[in-house]
């Protein structure tokens, strides 16, 4: 798609798929800051990796499976937080200590049974190696993730203000939550595969609390968050390229920088106090 | 017409040892403005709430504007304002007034449809009402308790809705403002729109009948329409244990 602005084609691919994923994770980040569930990344990158253990351990497609246990997974966060009135990080903490235990259950079996295997290194993806059709993947996904919030965007933003408010003002809170739940549960589960854990990690979180520290409206933040996760992620695939550098931990580091910024910079910690 | 028609109904909260409310009967006819008084824990915020489908009715029948409440709970909501005894937001988050008041509609706009002129035409009146004008950009959690009370009544007007239920609106506003809301009140009362209000504040009645009734223990102990100037004597006499 971008081949006319970066005649290199696994640059550009990697690009390609950074603006997508960076742009959709960068929207999800927003809600995940101000839901607190942060945790919901690791959580369903490791849900994908034990279904993908599974699918070795019993002949399956491991990316099928892994994608269908997440899928399973993310069905249930929102009923189980619901039945057991906890937070949902909590349900998310639950969730996370069975994927672990799944996926090291069927790989300490099969290293028992003497067949032995990488499940991460078939799982987690690197965006300097990328198929054609894995970048058609990401758009998809991230314009189903961007079209579910924009339709759903006044419910959420109710959800985000106050569930009780939300409840009382009549909207139907549960189908809202259950379907957000759902689909960053699957948009990561799926990322996952195709540019790899660490990059999820940073953009579901950093770029959300970088724009935090200028926006003063959600509007703003679903603004802000995205591009910056674009601009910062197009930079360090140019710079990594540019001096050989290994391009996600070196991304992750400049998001970390950015924040640093961010934080000193922001106009937030202001306080007027001229005394006219 | 009944705009709420409760029959003997049973509320429960989860893992509580008894219902706390049992055997309610009520019915609210179009105009009437109801005083909910009684003492601290009868169960006065939990009718609210059985009213509009926020708590768990386990018996009897709950039919507000026609509609089964314990069916379609949220069909219920769209129609009826309901403003809470107690929140907080914190003073980082990042919604405006007129944001919130807009929330309000919300529910009743229904799914895929975004705020039009008529709405936002909706919000400024109701944030010109409240005499919010000043605050309607400021985040929400930065205003003083009072004035997000009041943010939170501009935004059961916003909402147009069909009943009102109140749960001591009153308890952070100032003498004026209290005098303001209970004419804007009496306002929406005389076009038909039913008020339900829990209130200990009786200086400050719609010079109208009044109904009140009287929770102790989880029912309804007394019931009876009178004039606003003998509302407080009734309630000193009713209330058990005030
Ligand atoms: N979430 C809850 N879980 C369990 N019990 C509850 C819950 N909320 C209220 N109760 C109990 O239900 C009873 C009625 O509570 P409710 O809030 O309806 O009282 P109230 O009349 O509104 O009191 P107040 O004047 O203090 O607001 C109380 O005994 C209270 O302890
Ligand atoms: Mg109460």
């Amino acid at each position: 798609m971008l081949e006319f602005l970066i005649p290199n084609n696994i640059v550009c691919h990697a690009v390609e798929a950074m603006l997508f994923a960076s742009i959709s994770c960068g929207i999800l980040g927003v809600v995940i800051a101000r839901m607190n569930i942060s945790s919901i990344g690791f959580t369903m990158s490791h849900s994908a990796f034990a279904g993908a253990a599974a699918g070795i351990f019993l002949g399956l497609n491991p990316l099928l499976t892994g994608i269908l246990f997440s899928v399973l997974v993310a069905t249930l966060l929102g009923p189980v937080s619901d039945r057991t009135r906890m937070s949902v990080d909590t349900t998310l903490g639950v969730m996370f200590a069975m994927s672990m235990a799944v996926a090291i259950f069927f790989i300490s079996y099969m290293q028992y049974l003497g067949r032995g295997f990488s499940a991460s290194g078939l799982l987690f993806g690197d965006v300097m190696s990328l198929y054609r059709e894995e970048i058609y993947a990401l758009a998809v996904l991230s314009i189903v993730t961007v079209a579910f919030i924009a339709l759903f965007y006044k419910e959420i933003l109710a959800l985000m203000f106050n569930v009780k408010l939300a409840e009382a003002s009549g909207i139907r809170t549960k189908v809202v939550f259950y379907g957000i739940l759902f689909i960053i549960a699957v948009s990561v589960a799926l990322n996952i595969d195709i540019v790899g854990g660490l990059l999820i990690y940073v953009w579901l979180v950093t770029p959300a609390a970088i724009a935090y520290q200028f926006c003063y409206s959600m509007r703003n933040m679903f603004i802000v968050a995205p591009a910056i996760a674009a601009v910062i992620s197009a930079f360090g695939v140019w710079a990594g390229f540019e001096y050989t550098l290994p391009v996600g931990p070196l991304i992750a580091v400049l998001f970390t920088v950015a924040f640093a910024l961010a934080v000193i910079l922001s106009p937030k910690r202001r306080i007027t106090s001229n005394k006219s | 017409m009944n705009k709420v028609e409760l029959e003997g109904i049973y509320t429960a909260y989860e893992g509580g040892a008894r219902p706390v409310i049992r055997g309610l009967s009520l019915t609210v006819r179009a105009g009437e403005y109801v005083i909910v008084g009684g003492p601290n824990g009868a169960g006065k915020t939990t009718l609210l709430e059985s009213i509009n489908g926020l708590a768990k009715v386990t018996h009897g029948s709950v039919r507000v504007c026609g509609i089964d409440a314990r069916k379609a709970g949220h069909e219920v909501r769209k129609r009826v304002g309901y403003v809470l005894q107690s929140f907080y937001f914190d003073p980082f988050t990042p919604f405006t007034v007129e944001q919130v008041v807009m929330m309000g509609r919300y529910g009743r706009m229904g799914f895929f449809r975004r705020p039009q002129k008529p709405d936002h035409e909706v919000v400024d009146r109701a944030i010109g009402l409240l005499g919010l004008e000043d605050l309607r950009k400021r985040p929400i959690g930065t205003l003083s308790g009072g004035q997000q009370q009041k943010a939170m009544i501009a935004q059961n007007i916003a909402k147009e809705p069909d009943i009102m239920l109140l749960d001591e609106p009153f308890s952070n506003l100032d003498f004026s403002t209290r005098e303001f809301v209970t004419r804007v009140l009496e306002g929406l009362a005389a076009k038909g729109m039913p008020i339900l209000m829990v209130s200990h504040a009786f200086d400050d009645l719609p010079d109208r009948k009044i109904r009140i009734a009287i929770m102790n223990d989880g029912k309804i102990t007394y019931d009876d329409t009178c004039d606003s100037c003998e509302v407080e004597a009734i309630v000193r006499k009713t209330s058990r244990m005030n």
